[in-house]
């Protein structure tokens, strides 16, 4: 834990050093193309790898009884990533640790598949009011690129080829008709399970198929290392995301298949900053990304048994899960200290959507107001500043050890 | 819940065990690879391990607070049973006649078994099943995508493949496990109630097919309608297990009328039945007593008076005291929503609620067809 004496020494850093020093992850510019880079490029050995904590997630709890018990005590993962950058795209490589390679198999019900995903905010102008790292928040979308890995998928695809979703054995083709048909159903299956979604907080994570997004993505086990390396290349501006800045708020998450990862069974890091490097200005945004303890983790810890948060929400791990809020067990790992802020000032600002209404609907973590989701949590805005800022803190130390 | 919910009677005394409606169902929607484990409908021995193995085991459903309880995704080896094949090609070069994959399990592995000892107390009834179409479905709450949606019209639970995303969490919310991994196309597949056959006028295929006329459909707010007057006013159907929270929109007139048991000396207990009828509580709840007395009651009325509403409704002369389905209403339905109305292909079971004018037409008499009323 840093004292609140390094804490300002690294913000007053953050502020005066130039090229933004301290951004988690910088990306290196280069001219070349970048539309379709893979990790097979050579131009990763320029671009400097950085660690990204990611953390799991534990915000709300799924319904599969196996996968909970299998995932209870959960560390955190370390993943390397590095960026680069021209003109048009924005690339980047994530390589994490995973042990065991899984697959999601067309043949089982049981199997899951490991990928990763990364995120991007659609506005970041305000660092402290980023979305909601959960897949954005009402009002502040992201956009989110998801790789799996899958054996060959035959998702309806709206084309009018329903004939050739039968099983072979209800046709009534014989020998080299039949090999034909075999062919033509084979050429439908895809194991790119690649994805890209627009999202103003889970649950309302939507596909984008229309082809307005322009994103490559591609994914490798690397055996030596055990562990995963995947590749994300976007354009730098479209509709949806414009990322010509100084600096850019990304988020990534991981899956674990062995595991029985997906949806919200994931590790996740916080918005971390990516400096395009030559580029100017986002030095706020470094800065108010960097981690670094707001306040007093103890006095905070203090503030937050005096206030009663404990009563909605579950806070350390060791305490009982409350289905009043969204547990904070892992919230210093992934939220941003600006996020933690304005939750506690303005709980409605960013609302964590949280289970289906119907699942737990003793415990709504929002009302709606007109149409406006509303949070049931009380404001702490009374509180006074260095209050405010310890508790912060304190919310802030609250994350998995890594492993 | 729904403005209006279809539902669908299934009387146990009748289920032969037969699977025609499995069948019907199979023929008419595996129509997409993936789906071939899949039983939408199935009719599992009871007492028994049911479809998938020890369902009533995995979780699901709700507890008494409203909170919907975790649960678990069955594995298509051993629980579902993986389906499989013969070679049938290579018998013609001489090959022995072989199975595609060593069969260790599957639905109705332990069909007939039943429980009790032979020829004593042994015992075991039919029972069909399909998805119940709840009025709080424990899918829809599970889904993190809000990828589950329950039709406004008629209270038909349906999975949006479109933002189904292949997470499961339905399967494990779901207490019947009546909700299906597609692992082919990596999406959530279940009974659909056969809503573009109800709306053309036409009764879901397992209902239609149904040998045993076991299956009445109809809405529950149509009291005209056979599913009301067995649901509501003679209360003689029950949900499955409506313990667990959903509300289920599939009723069962519970099996009443099981053979006496021998004693040790292989007399007749006089008075006796084979099946307890604590077994049936644990289905169907304690209101399952009040239905066996009606269902005793007026079957002795009919025997003594030769008069009984519910035992005519019962033994379901004709489809069309079966089913009542309501085309006019869901022609109205399309038309508020600005969509083409549908004609119905069959008008033989439309006698619904909204139905005002009858429009049977008659496909045996004649050369011709020939509209005319009905009722």
């Amino acid at each position: 834990m840093k004292t609140i004496a390094a804490t300002l020494m690294i913000s007053a850093l953050a502020s005066t050093t130039l090229f933004g020093a301290n951004a988690a992850v910088n990306a290196l510019k280069v001219t070349d193309d970048l539309s379709t880079i893979s990790y097979a490029s050579a131009l990763w050995n320029k671009a400097t790898f950085s660690p990204v904590l990611l953390y799991p997630q534990t915000t709300i709890r799924m319904n599969d009884k196996t996968a909970n018990a299998i995932n209870a005590n959960n560390h955190a993962k370390k993943a390397m990533v590095a960026a680069l950058y021209n003109d048009q795209n924005i690339a980047f490589i994530i390589r994490w640790p995973d042990g065991t390679v899984n697959v999601q198999k067309g043949e089982s019900t049981t199997s899951y598949a490991d990928g990763f995903a990364v995120q991007f905010a659609s506005r970041f102008d305000d660092p402290n009011a980023l979305p909601y790292i959960g897949m954005g928040s009402e009002g502040r979308p992201v956009v989110v690129h998801l790789q799996k890995v899958a054996k060959d998928i035959y998702e309806p695809n709206g084309n009018g080829d329903v004939a050739l979703q039968v099983n072979r054995n209800q046709t009534d083709l014989f020998g080299k008709e039949l090999k034909a048909f075999d062919k033509k159903v084979a050429s439908l299956g895809s194991s790119d399970y690649e994805r890209s979604f627009i999202s103003e907080g889970f649950r309302s994570m939507t596909e984008i198929k229309d082809g307005s997004n322009n994103s490559y993505s591609r994914i490798r086990y690397m055996k030596s290392n055990k562990g995963w390396e995947g590749t994300l290349t976007r354009a730098l501006k479209d509709e949806y995301v414009n990322l010509n800045a100084g600096a850019i708020p990304v988020a990534f998450a991981v899956w674990d298949g062995e595991k029985m990862g997906r949806d919200g069974l994931k590790h996740l890091s916080a918005w971390v900053s990516v400096k395009l490097q030559g580029k100017s200005g986002g030095d706020d945004l470094i800065a108010a990304l960097d981690g670094s303890l707001v306040g007093d983790a103890k006095a905070g810890k203090a503030a937050v048994a005096a206030n009663g948060c404990v009563g909605c929400h579950q806070i350390e791990a060791s305490d009982a899960p409350n289905l009043m809020g969204p547990s904070l067990t892992n919230i210093g790992g992934y939220s941003t200290a600006g996020y933690l802020k304005e939750s506690l000032l303005k709980p409605s600002a960013a609302i964590v959507p949280g289970y289906n209404r119907n699942a737990h609907s003793a415990y709504q973590w929002y009302t709606l107001d007109n149409g406006k989701r509303v949070s049931t949590m009380t404001d702490f805005a009374w509180l006074d500043e260095t209050t405010q800022n310890d508790i912060v803190a304190y919310l802030q130390t609250l994350k998995a050890e890594v492993k | 819940m729904s403005k209006r919910q279809l539902a669908m009677v299934m009387d146990l005394n009748k289920c032969i065990g037969c699977q025609t409606c499995t069948v019907a169902c199979k023929t008419q929607w595996t129509n997409r690879n993936g789906r071939e484990y899949m039983y939408w409908n199935n009719v599992e021995t009871y007492p028994g391990t049911g479809y998938p193995k020890n369902w009533m085991d995995l979780g699901g459903g709700f507890d008494a607070a409203g909170d919907l309880q975790p649960g678990v995704i069955p594995n298509l080896e051993a629980d579902y049973g993986v389906p499989w094949d013969y070679n049938y090609d290579a018998l013609a070069g001489g090959a022995s006649f072989e199975p595609n994959v060593e069969p260790t399990w599957g639905p109705n592995w332990d069909e007939d078994e039943g429980a009790g000892v032979f020829p004593k107390d042994n015992y075991f009834f039919y029972l069909p099943r399909i998805c119940n179409h709840c009025t709080n479905p424990g899918c829809l709450s599970a889904c993190p995508r809000d990828a589950i949606f329950k039709r406004e019209e008629d209270g038909v639970v349906l999975v949006d493949l479109d933002r189904c995303q292949g997470y499961r969490y339905c399967i494990a919310g779901c207490p019947y496990k009546k909700i299906y991994f597609n692992p082919k196309i990596s999406k959530s597949e279940k009974c659909i109630l056969c809503f573009p056959r109800v709306e053309q006028g036409l009764p879901p295929a397992c209902a239609q097919q149904c040998v045993g006329r076991i299956r009445f459909v109809g809405f529950l707010d149509d009291e005209e309608s056979q599913v009301y007057k067995l649901v509501h006013k003679y209360k003689v159907a029950l949900g499955l297990r409506s313990d667990y929270g959903t509300q289920p929109n599939v009723y069962y007139v519970p099996p009443t009328e099981s053979p006496v048991k021998f004693d040790a000396e292989g007399k007749i207990i006089e008075g006796s039945d084979r099946i307890p009828v604590e077994e049936l509580e644990k289905l169907f709840g304690p209101e399952v007593h009040g239905a066996i007395k009606t269902l005793k009651d007026e079957m002795k009325k009919r025997k003594e008076t030769g008069e009984s509403e519910l035992m005519d409704l019962l033994i379901a002369y004709q489809h069309s005291d079966m089913f009542r389905l309501d085309n006019t209403y869901y022609q109205q339905v399309a038309k508020d929503k600005g969509l083409n109305p549908l004609a119905p292909v069959d008008t033989r079971y439309i006698a619904g609620k909204y139905t005002k004018t009858g429009h049977t037409i008659n496909f045996t008499h004649g050369a011709g067809l020939t509209a005319g009323g009905h009722h």
